[in-house]
């Protein structure tokens, strides 16, 4: 039998945490969560997740992208895909993130709240066998705003 | 006497400071004595360089100068004089008073305007005036920048204090919803899905409102950027086509190509968004939605046509008003938060463009967008490209 995939969500919001968790166990997706950026990345080091849903905006308001330059920093994790979640995102870009410049190594920008079934797509696709981080950071999902 | 503002240059002793440049010692000998008797502090100049140089080390409230002195004249003192400081509030002497060069002076940037010969009390009468200006000037850049203060932490805190509980209420609806649907009573089902929408729509009356305050502050629009309208248009219907069959309204593009106007890519998509799906949303079963973009003497434009419910003429003055949400039966159950073309309005003058609406009652609505082309464009402007896809 397969293992479960396993899904860490980094985000200050516990009833974010508590919402997506259900949606992503419920897939049959195993679930490990962090209130902030530091533990994030310490549990990422060492529990090696399948996949990271990081929030943007935690205690400080651009906390989320420091992590992931950090996450990206370590060797282990580069290619761990990433899914950058907030409430400032919206279907229009507001931070003029240019793809090229690759300033956001993120592979999806999805908007809070998260729409269950976008979520389970995404995370079946960022999670399948030949799927490469990194490579998906052009076209509409990598717009934030 | 108040002078505790801080970004001006207040003399020490809080006194209201006043220079006079003229090259009659005479009339500088008078100036100064009135005025100092009346509590001012005063400083006397010969010539405008000299009163100009001492601007380095202290600044006036008040400068008053002669028109017509040698070297430098009174004009060109107060050109430099603004230029130095446009805070300090700036009155004429004259003896050679005369309309025009009041009307110059004036233009110049003077506040002021004394013929002499003139008495003791014209002068205070003056200076006073004077001293109320530079007050009330001083007053109103406090409350403009308070204004901007209080406008910036009110959007931080709709941002976080009023969205976030929102955006976790729904989420934990939304993830409910889709994980349990089927073992909800159909009322459960019902009233859940109620409170999930009514929730998506307060999410998107905040949105609406940080877009527009976002507008107003300037920090939306991006007017040296450059984006495509056909693009722009081809990514908007994209999004909105599954909505548009669920209505049974077809969406037509009629547009190929690249139509590049000055503005940021989220701006235009904006526009582009907010005049589509109300077009969509304020349309009928079978209706359909006309959407062209071509290029017409150097503006970009984009025409979205609709069979909808039209807009009585009454109420189309109102259209651009923010929460100005026109009640009709018809149109009591679409939602939207009254925001959308505002922030199109905002928006399209911010781009140096310009919006306009025709519409029938019962028969539909067309919005005519135009925005100035960026250069660098491929087509020629005035190229009228319209093709049916």
């Amino acid at each position: 039998m397969n293992q479960a995939k396993t899904v860490l969500i980094i985000d200050d919001d516990p009833d974010f945490v508590r919402a997506v968790g259900h949606l992503l166990r419920s897939a049959g997706y195993a679930v490990a969560s962090a209130s902030n950026g530091r533990d994030g990345l310490a549990h990422a080091k060492t529990a090696r997740p399948d996949l990271i849903l990081l929030d943007v905006m935690m205690q400080d308001r651009t906390e989320g992208f420091f992590t992931l330059e950090q996450i990206r920093d370590v060797p282990a994790l580069r290619t761990t895909p990433v899914i950058v979640i907030s409430s400032i995102y919206s279907d229009h870009p507001v931070f003029r993130v240019s793809p090229e410049s690759g300033w956001l190594p993120a592979d999806l920008f999805l908007p809070k709240p998260i729409e269950p079934a976008r979520l389970l797509a995404e995370s079946a696709r960022l999670t399948a066998p030949g799927y490469v981080a990194g490579e998906a950071t052009t076209g509409k999902g990598s717009e934030l705003r | 006497m108040r002078s505790d503002d801080a970004t001006v240059v207040a003399p020490p002793s809080g006194r209201f400071r006043v220079f006079v440049i003229d090259d009659d010692d005479v009339m500088l000998l008078s100036c100064r004595r009135i005025l100092e008797k009346a509590g001012y502090e005063v400083e006397t100049f010969g010539n405008g360089h000299d009163g100009i140089g001492r601007l380095d080390q202290v600044r006036p409230h008040l400068l008053l100068v002669d028109l017509k002195m040698p070297e430098l004249d009174g004009f060109q003192v107060i050109e430099r004089v603004r230029a130095i400081d446009p805070e300090i509030v700036i009155a004429v002497l004259t003896g050679y008073a005369t309309i025009a060069s009041a009307v110059e002076a004036m233009k110049a940037g003077a506040y002021d305007f004394l013929p002499k010969p003139f008495t003791p009390d014209e002068l205070r009468l003056l200076v006073n005036r004077g001293c109320e200006r530079w007050h009330l000037a001083a007053e109103s850049a406090r409350l403009r920048r308070e204004k901007e203060e209080a406008e910036r932490r009110f959007v931080t805190f709709v941002t976080h204090q009023l969205k976030s509980p929102v955006v976790a209420a729904k989420q934990y609806l939304d993830v409910l919803l889709y994980t349990t649907r089927r073992d909800l009573s159909p009322q459960a089902l019902d009233w859940l899905s109620r409170a999930q929408a009514r929730l998506g729509e307060m999410l998107g009356l905040i949105d609406d409102w940080l877009t527009l305050s976002r507008v107003e502050r300037g920090t939306f629009c991006d007017r040296q950027a450059a984006a495509d309208l056909c693009e722009a248009v081809d990514r908007v219907v994209g999004g909105i086509r599954p909505q548009a069959s669920s209505s049974n309204v077809t969406v037509r593009i009629h547009a190929n190509g690249e139509v590049r106007v000055c503005g940021d890519v989220n701006s235009i998509s904006t526009v582009a968004s907010n005049l589509i799906s109300n077009a969509v949303k304020y349309n009928r079963p079978g209706g359909s939605v006309d959407v062209s973009v071509s290029a017409c003497g150097g503006m970009g434009v984009l025409e979205v046509s609709d069979t909808g419910i039209g807009i009585a003429s009454e109420s189309l003055p109102l259209l651009f008003r923010e929460f100005s949400r026109i009640r009709t039966d018809e149109t009591a159950d679409v939602p939207g938060t009254g925001l959308g073309l505002a922030i199109c309005k905002r928006i399209v003058d911010e781009l140096c463009g310009t919006i306009e609406v025709d519409s029938r009652k019962d028969e539909g609505t067309r919005v005519v967008v135009r925005i100035p082309m960026a250069e660098g464009n491929p087509h020629e402007p005035g190229e009228d490209r319209t093709d049916h896809r």
